[in-house]
C-alpha cells in the first residue's frame, strides 16, 4: 500500500503520477464519501444494494464473482445510510472469499437470502432496526420475493442504479490505481499467450494459459469469457447479425487457428473489485499486409483524432462526431456497441458513447475529470480481417493520461 | 465443446421448454420476460457470452404462452437454435426503450393478463406496462424454479459431463499442492485446466484456499502460502453446457500432525456418513442440518446445500432459511451440491463437496474425486 502525497484524478500529468498499488482504506472512505454526496443530490436517505459491482463500490469488499447463475444467491447485500460513514454488509461466506477490512465488526452481519419469503422477512427486520421509518429507500433490484413481500419499502423505493452510477463516474485516484492495476496484470499475462500464438494452437488454449497466468499475477475474479475470434473474409462471409453488420464477440470453441487468421481479442480481469479491458488484433503466424497496416492506421489515426478533443469537459458527442469525421463520415464502431464506454467495478460502466442512447444524450453527457473511459473504435474493409483495439485513459483538467501499456504487434509498436 | 458454437441439443430443449410452459399454465402466466441467464438458457438453448456475477434485470428472453414463441435478445445467429428464426431475435441495447419497443412488437404481449418476471429493477417495472398494458407483472421465478428443479434425464447427462471437467481441473490443482505454493497458483492451475478442458466459464473461482489452525472459517494467513502441515481445501465449479458442476475435497500436504489428522478425516466421514443418508425421496431438505447436529458437528459458515443445474436451483439449506428448508421435500431428480466441513483447533479444516442425485429410492453421489483417506 502506498501512503505517498497523491494529485487529484484531475490533476495527473503522466501515469507515473497514479500511486503502484491502491490504498483500500482511502479508497473506501472516498468512495463512501461520494456516494453518500450522490444520496443527498438525489434526496436519499438509505440505499439498498444487491448488484455485485455496487456492493464492491460501496463497501470496498472484493471476492471472486460468482457465474451468474449462483450470483443472485450467494450474494453480498451493502445497506448504505446517508448519515453513517460505514456501510452495512451483509456477506456470504463462500470459500475463502476476501473480507471487507474497513468495516468495523458491528456493520458486518450475517449473508440475506433475498430469493425467498423467509430471507425477506428477515430482510424487513433488518431494515425496521437500520433504517429509519419513512426514510426515503433506494433500491437496485427487486428480487420475486421482495415483490412478493408486499413491503411499501421495497414498492416506494427508487432506482438505485443512478445514484451509484454518479458517485462511480469520477474515480478517486485509489481506484484508478486498482484499474491500472487490473491492466498491468492482464497485460503481463497476455504478453505469454501472444507469444504462444501459432497456427494449431486452440481458442481455448489461449484462455487457458491467460486465465492462469492472471491469477499467478494476482487477479481476483476472471470478469469475462476470453474472446480469441476469428474475423470473416468479408462482411457478407461473416456471422448472420440483426443489423447486417459483423458479429462481436463470439464465443471461444476449440477452433484450431490457421495461419493468417486476424483475431480481435477481449478480456477482463479485476483486481480487488477493479476491472481491466483488453483489446488488440493479432495475427497468426503472419505479417500483415499493406492493406492490412492501412487498416491499423486507419484505426491510429481515428484514436488520434477522439484524443485530440478528449477532455474534461468534452461531451460523448463530441468524441463521436471526431470518430465519424476521422472515418469518412462512417461511425468506426458497431452499431450494438459504442466507441467507448466508462470501467470501474464493472467492465462497461457510464458513459457509453455513441449508442441507441441517442445524440442528445451524447451531447448532454460531460466529461467530469478523473473519468476513465475505454476507447475501441473499429475499421473494417473486406478481405483484410480489419483493426480493432481497446485503449483505456483518464479524463483529466488538460486532456487525458493513458492506463493501456502494451504494443500493437504485428501492426504496430 | 465443439469447433463451432452449437445450441442444446433438440431434445434436452424440448423436454425442459415442456416443464417451464407447464409450469407457465400452472401459475397462469401468459407471458415470461426473463432476464436471468440460467432462466432465458432454460428457454432459449442458446449459449451466452459468460460474464462473472449478477447483472441488472433486462428483457433478454420473451416467451408467450399462447403461441410457445420464444423471442431472443442476440445481435448474432451463432448458437441459436433454428426454432428461434430470425425475426425473434432482437440486437443488444443501451436503451431500455428500445426493448420496451421490441417488446410492443411482439405478438400477444398487448393482450396479456399475467406476465411473469424473474427479477425487477424500480426503472423497468415503471417501463414495462408500456409494453404490456392490460397486465398484472408478477413474479415469475416460482414457475422457473419449479420447472428446472426436477432435471431431466438429458440434463442429467450433460450435469454429469460438467462434473467431470470440474473433476480433472480439481485433480490437475491437487497435483501442484506442495509448501511454498499459493493458493493463487493453485487457483490459476485448475482454471487452466479447466479451460484447456473445454470450460473457460468457471462458475466459481474460489479454487484453493489454506484452511485456518485457528479460527473455524478465516483464511489462514494473508498470504496465500502454503506450508508444510496445512490442510488446503480446493473447490472446484464450472459453467458447462450451461450447468454448473462442482466438487470439493481437502488434502493435506508435507509434515502433518498424524493422528490429529486422521481423527479430523474421520468425523468427516462420520458426517458425510449422516449427510448421505439424509438425501432421499420424502426426506426434508432441512434434515441436512439436522445430520450435522447428529454428527456433533457445528454448521459451517456457507450453507450445507444447493441444487445444482443451469446455475442455482432451490433448495438453499442454511441455518439463515432453516423454515424453508424444513418446508422443502426431496424428490427424485433434484441434484444438490452438499457441503461438509468439520474443524478442529490446532489442525484445520476438512472440507469436502460432492453432488448428490435424489434417486428413486435414495441418493447417488454423482462426484468420484479420489480423497484423502476414506471415500464418501
Amino acid at each position: 500500500m502506498t501512503t505517498s502525497a497523491t494529485v487529484a484524478p484531475g490533476a495527473i500529468k503522466d501515469p507515473g503520477d497514479i500511486p503502484d498499488t491502491p490504498d483500500m482504506s482511502r479508497m473506501y472512505r472516498e468512495s463512501g464519501a461520494r456516494l453518500r454526496a450522490a444520496m443527498a443530490d438525489h434526496g436519499v436517505d438509505a440505499l439498498v444494494l444487491l448488484n455485485n459491482g455496487s456492493v464492491v463500490y460501496a463497501t470496498g469488499a472484493s471476492w471472486p464473482l460468482l457465474d451468474a447463475g449462483l450470483s443472485h444467491v450467494e450474494r453480498p447485500v451493502a445497506i448504505v445510510l446517508a448519515d453513517d460513514e460505514h456501510p452495512h454488509l451483509f456477506l456470504p461466506f463462500r470459500e475463502g472469499a476476501a473480507a471487507a477490512a474497513d468495516i468495523p465488526a458491528d456493520h458486518l452481519h450475517p449473508p440475506l437470502y433475498l430469493e425467498f419469503d423467509e430471507g425477506v422477512q428477515h430482510f424487513a427486520r433488518v431494515l425496521t432496526d437500520l433504517v429509519p421509518a419513512g426514510a426515503k429507500l433506494a433500491i437496485d433490484e427487486l428480487t420475486g420475493a421482495m415483490r412478493r413481500s408486499a413491503d411499501p419499502r421495497f414498492a416506494g423505493a427508487v432506482d438505485a442504479a443512478p445514484i451509484v452510477g454518479a458517485a462511480k463516474l469520477v474515480k478517486t485516484i485509489d481506484q484508478i490505481a486498482a484499474i491500472r492495476k487490473a491492466c498491468r496484470i492482464t497485460e503481463e499475462a497476455v504478453v505469454d499467450v501472444q507469444k504462444a500464438l501459432a497456427p494449431g494452437v486452440r481458442q481455448i488454449d489461449l484462455s487457458a494459459q491467460f486465465v492462469r497466468r492472471a491469477f499467478e499475477l494476482g487477479a481476483t475474479t476472471n470478469m469475462l469469457e476470453a474472446i480469441w475470434q476469428v474475423m470473416p473474409e468479408s462482411r457478407a462471409a461473416g456471422t448472420w447479425t440483426t443489423h447486417g453488420d459483423l458479429a462481436l464477440p463470439l464465443l471461444t470453441t476449440e477452433r484450431e487457428l490457421s495461419a493468417g487468421d486476424v483475431l480481435w481479442t477481449d478480456v477482463s480481469i479485476t483486481y480487488r473489485g477493479y476491472c481491466s479491458d483488453f483489446g488488440r488484433t493479432w495475427l497468426v503466424g503472419d505479417s500483415p499486409t499493406s492493406r492490412q497496416q492501412d487498416q491499423f492506421s486507419q484505426w491510429r489515426h481515428i484514436l488520434d483524432e477522439v484524443l485530440k478533443v478528449t477532455k474534461a469537459g468534452a461531451t460523448s458527442g463530441d468524441l463521436a462526431r471526431a470518430a465519424t469525421a476521422a472515418n469518412s463520415g462512417h461511425k468506426p464502431w458497431l452499431p450494438h456497441f459504442y466507441l467507448g464506454h466508462g470501467i470501474g467495478t464493472n467492465a462497461a460502466e457510464m458513459p457509453m458513447i455513441g449508442t441507441d442512447l441517442g445524440e442528445e444524450f451524447d451531447d448532454k453527457f460531460v466529461f467530469p475529470a478523473g473519468m476513465v473511459l475505454v476507447l475501441e473504435p473499429v475499421v473494417w474493409e473486406d478481405g483484410t480481417g480489419g483493426y480493432r483495439s481497446e485503449e483505456i485513459v483518464v479524463i483529466t483538467d488538460d486532456g487525458y493520461v493513458p492506463l493501456t501499456d502494451y504494443p500493437y504487434t504485428p501492426y504496430g509498436d | 465443446m465443439a469447433t463451432e458454437v452449437l445450441p442444446d441439443e433438440r431434445a434436452l430443449r424440448n423436454a425442459r421448454r415442456e416443464r417451464a410452459l407447464a409450469q407457465m399454465e400452472a401459475h397462469d402466466l401468459d407471458v415470461l420476460v426473463l432476464g436471468r441467464q440460467a432462466n432465458v438458457r432454460y428457454f432459449s438453448g442458446a449459449p451466452q457470452l459468460w460474464v462473472a456475477g449478477t447483472r441488472p434485470f433486462g428483457p433478454i428472453c420473451t416467451v408467450v404462452r399462447s403461441t410457445g414463441e420464444i423471442h431472443l435478445n442476440s445481435t448474432w445467429d451463432e448458437g441459436i437454435p433454428d426454432d428461434i428464426p430470425h425475426e425473434r431475435l432482437y440486437g443488444l441495447a443501451w436503451n431500455p426503450m428500445t426493448l420496451i419497443e421490441v417488446l410492443k412488437g411482439i405478438d400477444g404481449t398487448a393482450t396479456a393478463n399475467r406476465v411473469g418476471t424473474d427479477a425487477l429493477t424500480p426503472s423497468f417495472a415503471k417501463l414495462l406496462p408500456l409494453a404490456f398494458p392490460n397486465a398484472e407483472l408478477v413474479d415469475g421465478e416460482p414457475a422457473m424454479r419449479a420447472a428446472r428443479r426436477i432435471k431431466t434425464a438429458h440434463e442429467l447427462a450433460v450435469l454429469r459431463g460438467a462434473l467431470g471437467i470440474a473433476q480433472d481441473s480439481l485433480a490437475k490443482a491437487v497435483a501442484e499442492l506442495r509448501p511454498g505454493v499459493t493458493e493463487q497458483e493453485l487457483t490459476g492451475v485448475m482454471l487452466e485446466a479447466q479451460a484447456a478442458g473445454g470450460v473457460c466459464t468457471p462458475a466459481t473461482q474460489d479454487g484453493a484456499w489454506v484452511t485456518s489452525r485457528e479460527h473455524p472459517w478465516r483464511r489462514a494467513r494473508s498470504d496465500g502460502r502454503v506450508e508444510s502441515g496445512d490442510l488446503v481445501a480446493f473447490a472446484a465449479g464450472v459453467l458447462a453446457d450451461g450447468y454448473v458442476g462442482e466438487v470439493g475435497r481437502t488434502w493435506p500436504v508435507g509434515d502433518i500432525d498424524g493422528p490429529a489428522v486422521r481423527t479430523l478425516y474421520d468425523r468427516s466421514q462420520a458426517l458425510w456418513d449422516k449427510l448421505i443418508a439424509a438425501i432421499k425421496p420424502g426426506a426434508r431438505a432441512g434434515d441436512l442440518l439436522a445430520a450435522y447436529d447428529a454428527a456433533g458437528e457445528p454448521l459451517p459458515a456457507m450453507p450445507v446445500a444447493h441444487g445444482l443445474g443451469l446455475g442455482f436451483d432451490p433448495p438453499v439449506v442454511t441455518p439463515q432459511l432453516r423454515a424453508t428448508a424444513d418446508a422443502e421435500v426431496l424428490e427424485p431428480g433434484m441434484v444438490l451440491a452438499v457441503t461438509g466441513y468439520v474443524w478442529r483447533e490446532g489442525t484445520g479444516a476438512v472440507f469436502g463437496r460432492e453432488a448428490v442425485l435424489v434417486t428413486a429410492d435414495g441418493a447417488e453421489v454423482l462426484t468420484s474425486s479420489p480423497s484423502y483417506g476414506a471415500t464418501p
